[in-house]
């Protein structure tokens, strides 16, 4: 799928730097919205598996280290829960590691099929800038296999996208390079 | 991994045919998509279903598709904007403002039209006590694009620096035309009553609180501690004022929501735009 979506982000926007500095149009939104989803499924996925207490160690690591390649460097994870609206910070490397060592005898963490994705907006350097909206459950179990925690986490997660140039066999290629920025975990009263 | 979930409640209460119901299982748990489908998730949604440029279930519409900006469609889609804990009792307001932003000349909500500002309510520390401050930012095009930036500050402390006094109190502080001819002599009375040397300045005298904000937190007097509240005030909409507020709560009227709403025509928006834009 990934290549797919690779090919199809150089093939759609193949044809030099004339569409750098316009305004993007319907199809080709819907084109970038598909590369940012697919970044933040991406990013799903390796919150559950190194959320999961069946990952192993090393693997989790590894799994983080593809997880931080997502993410724009220096990008911050702002948590905060029903009971304090005060805003926790983490850079992604710790922030994996801390649902890493969570201390539940299992976890399960799930996503809903919610996936919202706002419009592109220009800053000032002409980067795009949008944001994912995601819905997480997660619950924990102590060794008795009791429900010892649960919440549902919204996640809103910054996407950058920017148009880049490459040379391929003498050729400029233009795609949209996407990468994920802040994001905002807020729990939501549902439960 | 993902499943087609429930939208049932929500298809009703958008008035559209019900969808299948399918359930998603969490272990020993069913969730529920419907309230989250229904949820405003974010002030971009707000706009976008305000001028009704997404389907009920949160697609992107094409301008080019019929159902785009669909004057039917956007009243019902209209409907869900509003906290039906305060609207509830009063759809007439409700009912009025919904037919007037879709009537001939209808007015849409843009991103980069101006007239809509964020109200970031924050603590501080200020001289080592904890204090509220609000932060109203607004968005301002540069360069390619644009930004958020601070228009305004509200803080109790600034505020009391400069009170609006009595005109018969104000009157009685001035230096008198003469003055220069004695080298400003009198001139120290002015600084004899710090609390009211402003009733010296010139009449277009108006405290800049920004550049006391700017100015405390360079000394280090002020320190930000976290964002408490965010919410939006639009005053873009022809004749409207309203208030965005989010409700983090279960059920189907929830997240981004209409929490303030008056008729406010034009000419009198002028003086109640100077606090967000000075």
């Amino acid at each position: 799928m990934k290549k797919i979506l690779a090919l199809l982000a150089i093939v759609l926007f193949v044809g030099g730097t004339a569409m750098a500095q316009e305004e993007i149009d319907f199809e080709r939104k819907q084109a970038i919205d598909s590369l940012a989803l697919e970044k933040v499924r991406d990013l799903s996925k390796y919150i559950k598996i190194v959320g999961s207490k069946e990952t192993a160690w090393s693997e989790a690591n590894r799994v983080i280290d593809r997880a931080e390649e997502l993410f724009m460097t220096n990008a911050e994870i702002g948590v905060s829960s029903l009971h304090s609206t005060k805003i926790k910070y983490y850079k992604v490397r710790p922030y994996f590691e801390h649902l890493m060592r969570l201390n539940y005898d299992r976890v399960e963490i799930e996503w809903y099929n919610i996936e919202y994705v706002s419009d592109l907006q220009r800053q000032p350097d002409g980067t795009y800038v949008g944001v994912i909206t995601i819905f997480q459950t997660f619950r924990g179990y102590d060794k008795e296999g009791n429900l010892a925690y649960k919440d549902t986490t919204k996640k809103d997660i910054t996407v950058y996208v920017k148009r880049k140039e490459t040379q391929i066999g003498g050729r400029m290629i233009g795609f949209w390079d996407v990468l994920l920025g802040d994001m905002r975990v807020k729990e939501t009263a549902n439960k | 991994m993902r499943k087609r979930v429930p939208l049932i409640l929500l298809a009703l209460m958008l008035g559209i045919s019900a969808m299948p119901i399918k359930a998603q299982s969490v272990g020993d748990f069913q969730m529920d998509e419907t309230h989250l489908y229904a949820m405003t998730k974010q002030m971009g949604q707000f706009i976008r279903r305000f001028n009704y440029e997404e389907d009920q279930f949160g697609n992107k519409l094409n301008p080019k598709d019929p159902s785009y900006r669909n004057r039917q469609k956007r009243q019902q889609s209209l409907a869900i904007l509003f906290d039906q804990q305060t609207y509830g009792s009063q759809p007439d307001l409700q009912r009025f403002f919904i037919e007037d932003v879709t009537s001939g000349d209808s007015t849409f909500m843009t991103f980069l039209g101006g007239r809509w500002y964020s109200e970031v309510s924050a603590t501080f520390k200020y001289k080592g006590k904890p204090v509220s401050v609000i932060m109203i930012l607004g968005v301002e095009k540069e360069g390619l694009g644009s930004k958020w930036v601070l228009n305004n500050i509200y803080f109790s402390e600034f505020n009391k620096l400069f009170p609006t006094g009595e005109l018969t109190e104000r009157e009685k502080h001035f230096l008198h035309p003469m003055s220069h001819e004695l080298d400003f002599m009198n001139i120290y009375k002015i600084f004899k009553e710090p609390e009211v040397i402003e009733y010296y300045a010139s009449k277009s005298f108006e405290p800049d609180y920004r550049t006391l904000f700017f100015y405390e937190i360079k000394r280090g007097n002020l320190v930000f501690q976290n964002v408490d509240t965010v919410k939006f005030h639009v005053f873009q909409i022809k004749d409207w004022y309203f208030e965005v507020s989010w409700f983090n709560r279960s059920g189907n009227n929830a997240g981004w929501l209409i929490s303030n709403l008056i008729y406010l025509p034009e000419k009198d928006k002028k003086d109640l735009i100077k606090f967000y834009e000075p």
